[in-house]
């Protein structure tokens, strides 16, 4: 739109002039001439005509200095401009993008940082009650490039460090570089998490019910267990994963019937690599809602002896699947070391207590759970029962004889209540059971609060 | 005459099928993000065709980034809704989408590929 300096008076002139080459002048237009002519003198006081002139002539004089107004008004002309180069096409051109709630009112915004924690209040029955921070974790990541990411997972346990004092610990979960090459290929190496069972690599709090992970994945997988290790992850397609490792190896010193494997783990410190441990996962994720998942792990664990080195290897088979409001997860896991009766004879000569291993350990769990509100309320009330069996003395090496204590079984029920997805408030009871007729476990209350961030 | 309402007929329905074939709605494919899995994870598409997914995440907020792509967008956490994405594919190859929020402990691994042949 091109603004011209005098609209007005442009408008008149051009109609008289209009009206003035259609018909002879009358008083009337004579003086709207003259008006025109003195407005025109107004803007440039070089503009002269005379009444001597005739009207055709002084109609000429005006329309030229009109001509020359309207050409010094006008802008001058645009620079051509070269086309824009059309942009090349994205090999996936995104069309829309509907329900995207950035933009809406229920969108978080992300700190730079991701994490988790939780905080719990336990009480065994006839005891008085204690309440403990258990875990405040930050996961760190980077991408070096598409290919090349790093991600990291810190942890305070306890929340209270002090050195040389029984008290929580600083820990570092994880720390490993991804190297994306292929959907069914890539390399990993760092610390990494033994991908066994259900929990290990999957212990965000509200991603499993119950205050306290099951005991199952505490005494026959340990969790969280972290080695230092290396190996490849891939996606073959049809749903189904894999993750394989070599790792540093258990340390047989710390194996026990109390605390079956969990007690065992290096956690990266001073971890040998002088037989690394192998460990793979595969995974079946072909159906919506449905992970199926197969792991086996073995290593020698003997890297602090001369006389024995016994072989831990662990075989589990675990799923989770979820069908409307209801989800069931389950897992079985077997464990065996070798040279048991060798181990338990050097452990009772180093530390002058039988460490009682067994030369086998079995565990199993069953979990059904129902969402009480339909999957489109934003709050989601879990109700779960969880029943455990597990012993960690399930065969014993020849001259030793299992404990029934350690024939344990347990029934844990309660509810998690997520007012948002990320949070998860925790209630369950757990009834502790074992085959002993003289040591009676002790049944507990447990409250737990855990978020993801 | 005849022949004239035959042709007539045949121009208006072929312009029909033209116009529905415009505006034909893409194929939909439902996808499932929860930590640390997308399933399906591996799409195939043809080159040309027009393709929405439907993303409804299991548990906490995920991300759903085509590398190389202006395709990005955020998978609300569960009961919060879904994200629809609608992309056509103009080249032949094999694409990476992946998880582009931290979701937890094996977040690098939460990817999956579009094949378009």
């Amino acid at each position: 739109m091109v603004n011209y300096p005098y609209p007005n008076m442009v408008k008149a002139v051009a109609c008289l002039l209009f009206v003035g080459g259609l018909s002879a002048q009358t008083p009337e237009q004579e003086r709207r001439l003259e008006r025109l002519e003195q407005r025109m003198r107004q803007l440039d006081p070089s503009f002269t005509t005379s009444s001597a002139q005739s009207w055709e002539e002084r109609l000429a004089a005006l329309e030229l200095k009109l001509d020359s107004a309207l050409a010094g008004a006008r802008p001058s002309d645009p620079k051509p401009q070269m086309p824009a180069p059309e942009p090349a096409k994205e090999p996936l051109s995104l069309l829309s993008v509907k329900g995207d709630y950035e933009s809406s009112n229920d969108s978080e915004s992300r700190m730079p940082v991701a994490g988790y924690m939780e905080a719990h209040f336990n009480k065994n029955r006839g005891e008085p009650g204690q309440a403990d921070f258990h875990r405040f974790v930050l996961l760190f990541g980077h991408n070096f490039s598409r290919r090349i990411k790093f991600w990291s997972e810190l942890e305070v346990e306890h929340s209270f460090v002090e050195g040389g004092e029984e008290s929580g610990e600083v820990a570092l979960e994880q720390a490993y570089l991804d190297f994306l090459i292929k959907p069914y290929f890539n390399l990993r190496a760092g610390m990494l998490l033994t991908p066994v069972g259900l929990v290990n690599e999957r212990h965000e709090p509200p991603s499993f019910n119950g205050v306290e992970r099951p005991f199952v994945e505490t005494f026959i997988i340990p969790t969280t267990w972290r080695e230092l290790g290396f190996g490849v992850t891939g996606d073959l397609g049809h749903g189904i994963r894999y993750r394989g490792y070599l790792m540093s190896a258990l340390n047989a010193t710390r194996l026990s019937a109390e605390d079956g494997l969990s007690a065992s783990r290096t956690s990266g410190f001073e971890a040998s690599f002088r037989n690394p441990a192998k460990a793979l996962r595969v995974e079946y994720a072909g159906v919506r809602r449905l992970v199926l998942g197969f792991s086996g792990y073995t290593g020698r664990t003997g890297n602090q002896f001369l006389s024995v080195n016994p072989a831990v290897s662990i075989a589990s088979v675990d799923g989770r699947y979820s069908y409307r409001r209801f989800d069931l997860r389950g897992l079985f896991a077997n464990t065996w070391i070798s040279q048991a009766g060798k181990l338990n004879m050097v452990l009772q000569r180093q530390n002058g207590l039988g460490a009682n291993v067994g030369s086998e350990m079995r565990g199993a769990y069953i979990e059904p759970a129902i969402h009480v509100m339909p999957r489109k309320v934003r709050q989601d009330l879990i109700l779960f029962t969880r029943y455990e069996r597990f012993n960690t003395q399930h065969r014993m090496p020849a001259g030793f004889l299992p404990l029934a204590e350690f024939d344990r079984k347990a029934l844990v029920t309660g509810f998690t209540f997520k007012p948002h997805a990320d949070i998860a408030l925790k209630f369950d009871y757990v009834l502790n059971y074992n085959a002993s007729s003289v040591i009676r476990p002790l049944n507990a209350l447990n409250l737990g609060l855990g978020w993801w961030f | 005459m005849r022949n004239f309402s035959l042709c007539l007929v045949g121009l208006l329905c072929a312009g029909a099928f033209a116009e529905e074939n415009k505006d034909a709605p893409a194929r939909t494919i439902a996808i499932t993000a929860e930590r640390f899995v997308f399933t399906p994870s591996k799409i195939r598409m043809k080159q040309g065709e027009v393709v929405e997914f439907i993303l409804t995440s299991e548990d906490t907020e995920h991300g759903f980034l085509v590398p190389g792509t202006s395709i990005h967008a955020i998978i609300p956490p569960r009961g919060k809704g879904e994200l629809r994405v609608k992309f056509v594919a103009n080249r032949k190859g094999e694409f990476f989408f992946e998880c582009s929020r931290a979701c937890g402990a094996g977040h690098n691994l939460m990817r999956g590929s579009i094949v378009v042949r």
